[in-house]
């Protein structure tokens, strides 16, 4: 390296002490010769650095970019990925991976897929853009649902996985899923209520404070009127005119007379519009409170269903029982099925506006990196087509695959059309027959849609526990098929499942002495050998709405009917009875205020108006009397 | 201790060595760019290529890497700040911003990132404040306390160091 201004052999130096007397130092034509801009030797340590980090990119790349993409593709999947191993070939362009593992988001202690080796070829000029444009891609032995040697560890953190993971745990906590409650009817305890819980308590109180409010304002309103002061005005000016003769009160006298009942008249017209002006407004109140009495009667209802709550009445309705037995089983397809929605509308988000994300991780602050998107760019991600024949060798699920997927992208708006997958298989297997995936991803336009369709035949569907009951049922194998759409913020799905060999078991572990109403629910449920469940998922994903139906529920509904309906009639009734006795003592009250208030404010509106009119009938006769009738003249200059 | 000894070493011997004042000053003023911006980055190398190839003092560049390095740190949320506003605020530099990152090679150099950008932006808005302030500095120095402290017992020490003779294997 050489020192900038150093002396040459033979040469000055540039850089000398002050002489103590000053004056010019060194020659001007040895400075010239040595002021050159470039030292081309400088490049050769350059180039040794560069070479030094050949060499450690040689040594190093391939584990770094293995802990790199083992940590990345962790963070983005919000469960743990492991890469065992890795190969870079720069000639070829290609990556191979061995020994990946994907662990379940939803079980640490399995994998959802181990893949011996994956290999992946890109197309090398997209990489000078910092994008992955892959062009093949293929994956070799495939096991799923493969046991852990390890649990996973568990991925927290502020990324987006987790917090998907966690909305979506949050979106299953919204369905209320209906007890299976079998509870002897004969043995029902008194209920017992707090009039505080009740809604329609709480809404006739609300009422009872907007009569308060609705009257104060009227009484306000009316007082800011002033209609006595003007009726005793118009009186008085009424009075004094009474009897009085036009003649005798002289040209100024009569115009004078003329323009007091004018303006009299003006105020009492004024104060007329002002009265209707205050029956608008008070109708308004008295009909908002007339609807908030309704509104009493509807939250009644509400109250009857707390109260039946309260009994821990069991629920006959097939809805409430298929929500009962299947309904947990059913929200947990959907959430997976939503999670990986969800992870795809982050990583392919629709529109060409910059996009915004969290920087690499440094020693300095990450800062934020902003994706700028052009209609005729490469995408940052894009897989054009991928056509993977798998064999899964073990686990489960193991068999004959074919999966094909076409324009998986990170930025959608570029390729212009939607992402399609699909996944086929044909072959017999351990736990399922045929199984078809179809799905596609449409992120192009302002409205993001997906849909995704699976359908399964001769699966072996897993054993369920009965709520409430020490039973569980073996689907045996049958037929399924999920259908799930999503578009925009409406949710649209269904699941449907045949299992023409149901089977019952009783479970050891819980076995106990059953009561009168289990018995019968185990009978019944024990004599069914075939079923039919739909569960439909609808609303939006804020606000989802569950409903299953199956033959299941018709026959325990149908069969719980017949032997306690009439004790449940009962309990409902009571229950009913002490809801009607609370609320008519609470709500009683603010009915009748509600109805004194409109009676009192209709009143003395009308008679504000009626004692108005009276006095403007007067004044118009006075007007006519001065007048001589001619009231419809038109008014002469200075009158 | 040791860092910081080296640094004044370092300081030393930059501030005696044979390169006029604006050569220093260059040499700090790019390597001003080490410390300021996040070092990983492709401009980075071309600073680095500059400081090999131009004549400027190099030792100047790695000793205002070792000064700015602290600074960029301090100065982080300004860049980041910086940065935000010209990628996200300006839209008329969109364009600018979208063909640099679409375009094979400058698409590598980061400067979507706002934290490179702001602190590449600030970085060039202050090449030539630090490039006089280092040049007037230099020439004070050697005009007022350069000489005493040439010949100063600590300096001639330094110089018979074995760092010193080290030093001395890259002079020309």
């Amino acid at each position: 390296m050489s020192t900038p201004g150093s002396v040459r052999s033979g040469e000055h130096t540039q850089y000398t002490p002050a002489a103590p007397g000053g004056g010019p130092r060194g020659d001007s034509s040895s400075r010239r010769a040595r002021t050159r801009v470039f030292r081309w030797e400088g490049i050769i340590p350059l180039l040794l650095v560069l070479a030094l980090l050949g060499l450690g990119w040689m040594l190093f790349a391939e584990r770094f970019m293995r802990d790199t993409i083992a940590e990345a593709g962790t963070k983005a999947l919000g469960a743990q990925l492991d890469i065992a191993d890795l190969d870079i070939h720069l000639l070829s362009g290609s990556l191979e991976l061995h020994g990946v593992a994907l662990a379940d988001p939803y079980d640490r202690n399995r994998n959802l897929f181990e893949i011996r080796v994956v290999r992946v070829v890109l197309d090398p000029e997209p990489l000078l853009e910092k994008k992955i444009v892959v062009k093949t891609f293929t994956l070799g032995d495939i096991a799923t649902g493969t046991k852990r040697a390890t649990p996973a560890t568990a991925v927290t953190g502020e990324g987006f996985a987790p917090r998907a993971m966690a909305e979506m745990q949050r979106f299953a906590k919204q369905f209320t899923v209906p007890l299976l409650s079998l509870i002897p009817i004969d043995t029902l305890k008194a209920l017992v209520l707090n009039p505080a819980q009740l809604k329609s308590v709480q809404t006739a109180l609300a009422v009872a404070q907007q009569a308060d409010s609705v009257k104060q304002s009227i009484e306000l309103q009316y007082a800011q009127l002033r209609v006595q002061e003007t009726v005793d005005s118009s009186r008085a000016l009424v009075a004094r005119l009474q009897g009085t003769n036009v003649r005798t009160l002289g040209v100024d006298g009569a115009r004078r007379a003329i323009d007091d009942v004018r303006r009299t008249s003006a105020r009492v017209d004024s104060a007329k519009r002002r009265v209707d002006a205050l029956m608008v407004t008070a109708r308004r109140g008295l009909d908002s409170l007339q609807t908030g009495v309704g509104a009493i009667d509807e939250a009644r209802r509400d109250d009857y269903a707390f109260a039946r709550g309260l009994l821990k009445l069991p629920s006959f309705e097939g809805p409430d029982l298929g929500s009962a037995v299947f309904g947990r089983v059913t929200i947990d397809r959907f959430q997976k099925a939503l999670y990986w929605t969800s992870l795809a509308r982050q990583y392919a988000p629709p529109g060409l506006l910059p996009k915004e994300s969290p920087g690499p991780k440094r020693l300095r602050r990450s800062g934020t990196t902003v994706h700028f998107v052009e209609p005729k760019a490469f995408p940052r991600f894009w897989l054009q087509r991928a056509d993977v024949n798998v064999a899964v060798t073990s686990g489960s699920l193991g068999g004959t695959y074919a999966f094909a997927a076409r324009d998986v992208t990170s930025d959608p708006a570029i390729v212009g059309r939607p992402m399609l997958f699909a996944l086929r298989r044909s072959a017999k297997g351990n736990e399922v027959d045929s199984l078809r995936v179809v799905g596609s991803l449409d992120h192009t336009g302002a409205t993001v849609r997906e849909s995704v369709t699976a359908q399964a035949a001769g699966v072996a569907l897993p054993t369920i526990a009965i709520p409430s009951l020490p039973y569980s049922m073996g689907w045996g194998r049958g037929s399924s098929e999920l259908r799930i759409a999503l578009t925009g913020d409406q949710l649209s799905g269904r699941w449907y499942v045949h299992s023409p060999k149901v089977t019952w078991a009783m479970d050891s572990a819980k076995a106990r002495p059953l009561n009168t109403m289990e018995t019968l629910v185990a009978r019944v449920l024990t004599g069914i050998t075939t079923l039919d469940m739909t569960a439909d998922i609808s609303g939006t994903l804020e606000n989802p709405r569950l409903s299953v139906k199956s033959n299941l529920d018709r026959q325990l509904s149908e069969q719980l009917r017949s032997v306690a309906g009439k004790e449940l009639a009962k309990a409902e009734a009571r229950a009913r009875a002490q809801v009607d006795r609370i609320v008519e003592e609470k709500s009683a009250p603010v009915r009748a205020r509600v109805a004194e208030l409109r009676t009192d404010a209709e009143r003395r509106i009308g008679d504000a108006r009626t004692k108005l009119d009276e006095e403007k009938r007067k004044l118009d006769e006075r007007l006519k009397a001065l007048t001589g009738g001619v009231i419809g003249l038109p008014k002469l200059p200075g009158m | 201790m040791l860092t910081l000894l080296k640094l004044v070493r370092s300081l030393v011997k930059t501030l005696h060595s044979d390169g006029s004042p604006a050569q220093i000053a260059f040499g700090v003023a790019l390597g001003a760019a080490l410390g300021l911006t996040p070092l990983m980055n492709a401009h980075n190398l071309v600073v680095l290529l500059l400081l090999a190839v131009l004549n400027v003092s190099f030792a100047a560049g790695m000793l205002a890497w070792a000064v700015f390095v602290p600074i960029g740190f301090l100065l982080d949320p300004v860049f980041d700040r910086v940065g935000h506003a010209l990628l996200v605020g300006a839209v008329s530099f969109r364009p600018l911003w979208a063909g640099i990152e679409n375009a094979p090679g400058l698409a590598l150099t980061n400067f979507n990132n706002t934290v490179v950008l702001g602190s590449v932006v600030v970085w060039l808005a202050l090449f030539i404040p630090i490039f006089f302030l280092a040049r007037f500095g230099v020439v004070r120095y050697r005009a007022t306390i350069g000489e005493r402290v040439r010949q100063s017992r600590t300096y001639k020490a330094l110089q018979a160091s074995q760092l010193y003779n080290v030093y001395t294997w890259f002079r020309p």
